[in-house]
C-alpha cells in the first residue's frame, strides 16, 4: 500500500471537516475524490499533505508514520500536489520552478528529468520565461502538475486542477496527467468536480459528504449509489 | 570648476557603492522576507565596535577584526530571526516593533560596553589619500571599500539568483505553502538569509569605523538610510541597491560641492520622493501580481 488513512478526523474547534475516514491507495492507482462542496475533500488533501493536523487517526505513506513528519520533508518520500489555484514561484522562471524543486524535494538534480517534464507539460518553449507573467492559465496549471512531478513523488495529488478549464483544455490536460502516470509510474488521488472525468479517468472513486466517506468502488457503482445520488441533490429523490 | 565637479562625482560614486555595503543586508531580509529590520543600522554599528576593540585593545588592523565581527554580528541577526519567529499574527507589522526594540536594546548595550565617545581608526594607511590620474583624490578606504562593495553586491545577486539557498529563498518568498510542499524548509533558508544579512552588516561596519567616525547613537541614520536606498532600488532587485546607493551618494556630494553640505540631508530625500512618485515601485521594482 502507498498511503494509508486509518480513522482520520480533523476538526477546526467544534467543527468536523473529515470525520473518522479510512482508506488507502496502492501503487499506480487513479482515485478520484469526489463530494458536494465543503464535504472535505481539500481538508482531507491539507492533511496528507501536512498543512493542517488531523485531531485523531493514523497515515502512513509508503510505511512511514506521516504523523510527525513536516510538510517539506513530505514531498521527499514522495507526496507531491498541486494546487486548484496554481501557485507558481514568481520569481523564479518556469525552469527554475522545476529544478528548485527536484533539488529540495529529491536531494539530487537531474537534468533530463527536468526536460522530460518539460516535454510532457507542454512548457519547453517558455522554460527561461517569468513563471509570473509569461503564462496562460493552463499552462500555470501545467506548471503546477510539473512542478509536483519534479519531486518524484510516488502519489500526486490534484485538487480541482481542471476548474476553469474548457472541454478542449481539459482533454488535453487529462492526456497530460496519463503521460505522467505511465511514464513515471506515479499513482493519482484527484479531487474534481467533473463527474465525467472521474467517471472516464478513474479505477475508483470515493465519495466524501459532511466529512464522512460515504461510499467507495468503482464509478459503475459508486455513481449508482442512491445515498451518493442524494448528496449530490440535496435530498431530492432522483 | 570641472575639476571640482569631476572630484564631487568621484567621491559620490564611491560613497555610494559604501552605502551599497550599507543597505544590502537590510534589502535582503525586506526583499525576500517582507521584514524590515529595524535594527540593521546598530547591527552595522556593532560590528564596527568590534573593530574598534580589535584595533584598539589588540593592535589589529580594522579588516582583521572582520571574521570575530562575522561570528558575532551573524549571530546576534539569527537571534533577531529566532525572536521574530516567535509573532504569530501579522508578522509584517509587529516586525517592525519588535527590531525597533532590539535596536534600542543594542543601542544600550554599545553605550554600556563602549562609552558614547566617539571613535575612529588610528590606522594611518585606511586615511591616506592617493591621487588617480593627476585630479582625483580618494581616501584608500574609500577606493578599498567601494571595490568590496561593489564586489559583495555581485556575491549577493549571484548568491540570490543562482545558488540553491538563494533559490530557495525566492521561493519561500514567492510562496511559502507551495515552496514547502516542494520539499523546501523556511526556516532553514530564512536563518541563512538572516545570518547572510549580518555578514553583510558586518562587511559594512568595518567599512564604516575606517572611513568615519562611530558613536553609540549612529545606528538608527544608518537603518534609514538602508532603508530609503532599498526602498529607492525596489524590493528585491539586488543590483538596483548599488545604483540607488550611487544616485544617492553622487546626489549628496554634488550638493555640498555646489551648494551646501547643509542641503545633503534634503536633496537626497527630495531625490527619494521625486523617483517614488514617478515609480511607485522603486528603480528597479517589480510590480508583484498575486494570484
Amino acid at each position: 500500500m502507498l498511503l494509508t488513512l486509518d480513522h482520520v478526523t480533523v476538526a477546526f474547534g467544534g467543527l468536523v471537516a473529515v470525520s473518522d475516514v479510512s482508506f488507502s491507495v496502492s501503487e499506480h492507482e487513479v482515485l478520484g475524490l469526489v463530494g458536494p462542496n465543503g464535504a472535505g475533500k481539500t481538508t482531507l488533501f491539507n492533511a496528507i499533505s501536512g498543512l493542517v493536523r488531523p485531531s485523531k487517526g493514523k497515515m502512513t505513506f509508503c510505511g512511514h508514520d506521516l504523523t510527525g513528519i513536516p510538510i517539506h520533508k513530505r514531498a521527499r518520500i514522495g507526496i507531491g500536489r498541486a494546487f486548484q489555484v496554481p501557485q507558481p514561484m514568481h520569481e523564479l522562471t518556469v525552469r527554475e520552478n522545476l529544478i528548485v524543486a527536484q533539488h529540495f524535494g529529491t536531494g539530487h538534480s537531474n537534468p533530463g528529468k527536468i526536460d522530460e517534464i518539460l516535454d510532457l507539460t507542454r512548457l519547453g518553449h517558455k522554460a527561461n520565461r517569468d513563471a509570473a507573467s509569461s503564462l496562460a492559465l493552463t499552462e500555470q496549471k501545467a506548471l503546477e502538475v510539473g512542478k509536483a512531478l519534479a519531486t518524484n513523488p510516488r502519489m500526486l495529488m490534484l485538487d480541482e486542477v481542471l476548474a476553469g478549464l474548457e472541454t478542449n483544455g481539459k482533454r488535453a490536460f487529462m492526456q497530460t496527467l496519463d503521460d505522467a502516470r505511465q511514464r513515471f509510474g506515479v499513482a493519482l488521488l484527484m479531487v474534481e468536480h467533473d463527474i465525467e472525468t472521474i467517471s472516464n479517468t478513474c479505477q475508483r472513486v470515493l465519495v466524501l459528504n459532511f466529512g464522512k466517506l460515504i461510499a467507495d468502488g468503482s464509478p459503475e457503482e459508486v455513481f449508482r449509489n442512491p445515498e451518493v445520488i442524494r448528496s449530490y441533490t440535496g435530498g431530492e429523490t432522483a | 570648476m570641472f575639476d571640482l565637479v569631476a572630484q564631487s562625482v568621484f567621491s559620490g560614486l564611491l560613497a555610494g557603492a559604501y552605502y551599497a555595503l550599507i543597505a544590502l543586508g537590510l534589502a535582503l531580509v525586506f526583499g525576500t522576507m517582507r521584514i524590515i529590520n529595524l535594527a540593521h543600522g546598530e547591527l552595522v554599528l556593532l560590528a564596527g565596535y568590534i573593530a574598534y576593540t580589535a584595533e584598539s585593545r589588540f593592535g589589529l588592523d580594522p579588516l582583521a577584526a572582520l571574521p570575530a565581527a562575522i561570528i558575532i554580528v551573524a549571530l546576534t541577526s539569527v537571534i533577531i530571526y529566532l525572536l521574530l519567529t516567535r509573532i504569530r499574527v501579522d508578522r509584517e507589522i509587529n516586525s517592525l516593533i519588535l527590531t525597533f526594540g532590539i535596536a534600542i536594546m543594542l543601542t544600550n548595550g554599545i553605550l554600556m560596553i563602549w562609552s558614547a565617545d566617539i571613535r575612529s581608526t588610528t590606522s594611518g594607511w585606511y586615511l591616506d589619500s592617493i591621487i588617480i590620474g593627476d585630479t582625483l583624490f580618494a581616501m584608500n578606504t574609500e577606493i578599498l571599500f567601494a571595490v568590496i562593495g561593489v564586489l559583495v553586491v555581485g556575491a549577493v545577486w549571484w548568491w540570490l539568483s543562482k545558488s540553491w539557498y538563494g533559490r530557495a529563498l525566492r521561493a519561500v518568498s514567492s510562496n511559502r505553502d507551495a515552496a514547502k510542499l516542494m520539499g523546501i524548509d523556511p526556516r532553514t533558508t530564512e536563518i541563512l538569509s538572516f545570518a547572510v544579512a549580518g555578514l553583510l552588516a558586518s562587511i559594512a561596519g568595518i567599512a564604516l569605523y575606517s572611513g568615519k567616525v562611530i558613536e553609540p547613537s549612529l545606528g538608527h541614520s544608518l537603518t534609514i538610510k538602508a532603508f530609503i536606498i532599498t526602498v529607492l532600488a525596489g524590493l528585491g532587485s539586488v543590483p538596483g541597491v548599488l545604483i540607488g546607493a550611487v544616485l544617492i551618494g553622487v546626489a549628496e556630494s554634488l550638493t555640498a560641492t555646489l551648494w551646501s553640505s547643509a542641503l545633503q540631508g534634503l536633496v537626497s530625500m527630495l531625490l527619494f520622493l521625486i523617483v517614488l512618485l514617478v515609480m511607485p515601485s522603486g528603480l528597479f521594482g517589480r510590480t508583484r501580481r498575486r494570484g
